[in-house]
């Protein structure tokens, strides 16, 4: 199992009690964006073309929390840039746990055996390392050599001293599933809690605008990496959202289920898209025209499969109905078989 | 509206453009292109005053705002749109030629250089 019983309850909990309050639209991840500064400069990157100025700009600890307490989803994933650079990581993170939320810290790693010290193992942090596949895949989608190395290196060392560890990995339309599949294999080996997959996708302002994949494409390609597949391989994320990858079921986008907050406020209308800005969750909420977004209502959602979109969609499956949560059970208990 | 060039632009690029609106509806066409640029602009008032800095968000409601980061100072400036009288695209646009097919197709030595410049840059800023 490759989320803990106690996250586990907490969001089943959490979903639950939306349900019976009747609140139809309601956040599962609260992303958090503390700065836009990174130390890697991955061509396709859409998240770290700005002026300097923008760059240098971060969240407060305050101003994360407070995002944090308003939006009051159970779990908070922390990506940028590169969140290690904020010197004030380790005090938003320990602010962040003290509030019992399940907070995945994403970090290309480069900088994390340095700053383990600064950090305390949790139930409530995971750190999620960006890996894009074996050592090749991985420096060439990163644009420079040796990364993979000090990933697998930094990642030793956190399992080493009691972090919860998983990877988090973007596929892109010339990913090979074979190589994917043995890279699962060492991920493995390596003992990482779980991993997350997800496809890319064409930000509106990123300059790589053709190497993402099609919807079609996804499916191939992720039926043919996660068919079959390994009874080691452990995924932190919904089972029937990789279902939805590979093409066994339909989701429409639940685009709320992943509220985005940066330096520029509450992004509308979700993490990919960046259509505009609020000052409040609520405001968020209430000013998005959430109808005008997902497959078949928007061209940018047209080829859009990213788990910031379509897990929460998966989840909502699962806490449902009876008949999702047996699909839940089933497409956990026999992975890669088609849950009906 | 007008369109003068002052810088050369790149490739029918709006880098190095300034474009001074005679209607409203230019004015939100050249606010949302603003809005979609990854680079500074510097925008001129009709008081005659200059704001140069990133445009990170807009509102077209009944009262229509940009939002401005300004380069020089700290915290971010509301400006309406009746405010405005020109706006030029004098930062560098951050995303131009960063383009995945553009890193694929340049030479290896080519990338090589960029992959240290970039890890020479974030070495500096002791983030490496």
């Amino acid at each position: 199992m490759a989320v803990p019983v106690s996250q586990m309850y907490t969001v089943a909990k959490y979903v639950l009690t939306q349900k019976i309050r009747g609140v139809r639209r309601y956040p599962l991840v609260l992303m958090i964006e503390p700065l836009f500064r990174c130390n890697l400069a991955c061509a396709g990157c859409g998240k770290i073309q700005y002026p300097d100025h923008v760059l240098d700009k971060r969240l407060t600890p305050e101003q994360c929390w407070a995002a944090a307490d308003e939006c009051g989803a159970p779990m908070v994933s922390i990506p940028g840039g590169e969140p290690l650079i904020h010197p004030e990581m380790p005090e938003i993170i320990r602010g962040l746990v003290a509030r019992k939320k399940y907070v995945y810290l994403c970090t290309n790693a480069i900088l994390l055996e340095r700053k383990l010290d600064e950090y305390t193992p949790s139930k409530y942090l995971t750190l999620s390392i960006h890996m894009d596949g074996l050592q090749e895949e991985h420096d060439l989608a990163v644009c420079r050599d040796g990364v993979y190395d000090v990933a697998v290196k930094a990642i030793r060392a956190a399992l080493k001293r009691g972090f919860r560890v998983t990877t988090n990995t973007t596929l892109f339309d010339d990913a090979n599933p074979k190589r994917v599949r043995a890279f699962f294999d060492e991920m493995m080996k390596l003992g990482v809690e779980g991993m997350m997959i997800s496809p890319g996708y064409s930000y509106q302002k990123a300059p790589d605008q053709k190497n993402f994949l099609k919807r079609n494409r996804t499916r191939d390609l992720f039926a043919r990496i996660l068919s079959d597949r390994k009874r080691t391989w452990r995924f932190n994320q919904s089972p029937l959202f990789l279902e939805f990858l590979m093409g066994r079921r339909e989701y429409q986008c639940t685009p709320w289920g992943n509220p985005t907050y940066n330096i520029f406020g509450w992004q509308k209308p979700c993490y990919l898209l960046q259509e505009g800005y609020v000052r409040t969750f609520q405001e968020l909420l209430n000013a998005t025209n959430w109808e005008d977004y997902g497959v078949g209502r928007n061209d940018k959602c047209a080829d859009c499969m990213v788990h910031c979109g379509y897990e929460a969609s998966a989840v909502e499956d699962t806490f449902g109905s009876w008949s999702g949560f047996g699909r839940t059970v089933k497409a956990t208990l026999m992975p890669g078989h088609l849950a009906r | 509206m007008t369109d003068s060039t002052y810088h050369t632009p790149e490739g029918g690029a709006l880098e190095g453009r300034l474009f001074r609106p005679a209607t409203s509806a230019e004015q939100v066409e050249v606010v949302e292109q603003a809005f979609d640029y990854r680079g500074d602009v510097t925008l001129e008032l009709t008081s005659g005053e200059k704001v140069e800095g990133y445009v990170f968000n807009r509102e077209t409601g009944d009262e229509p705002f940009l939002q401005i980061y300004p380069k020089e100072r700290s915290g971010l400036r509301t400006i309406r749109y009746a405010d405005l009288a020109a706006i030029a695209f004098t930062g560098k646009d951050t995303a131009s030629g960063k383009s995945w097919e553009a890193w694929v197709a340049k030479k290896e030595s080519q990338r090589r250089a960029e992959a240290e410049h970039a890890a020479a840059e974030a070495r500096a800023r002791g983030h490496l």
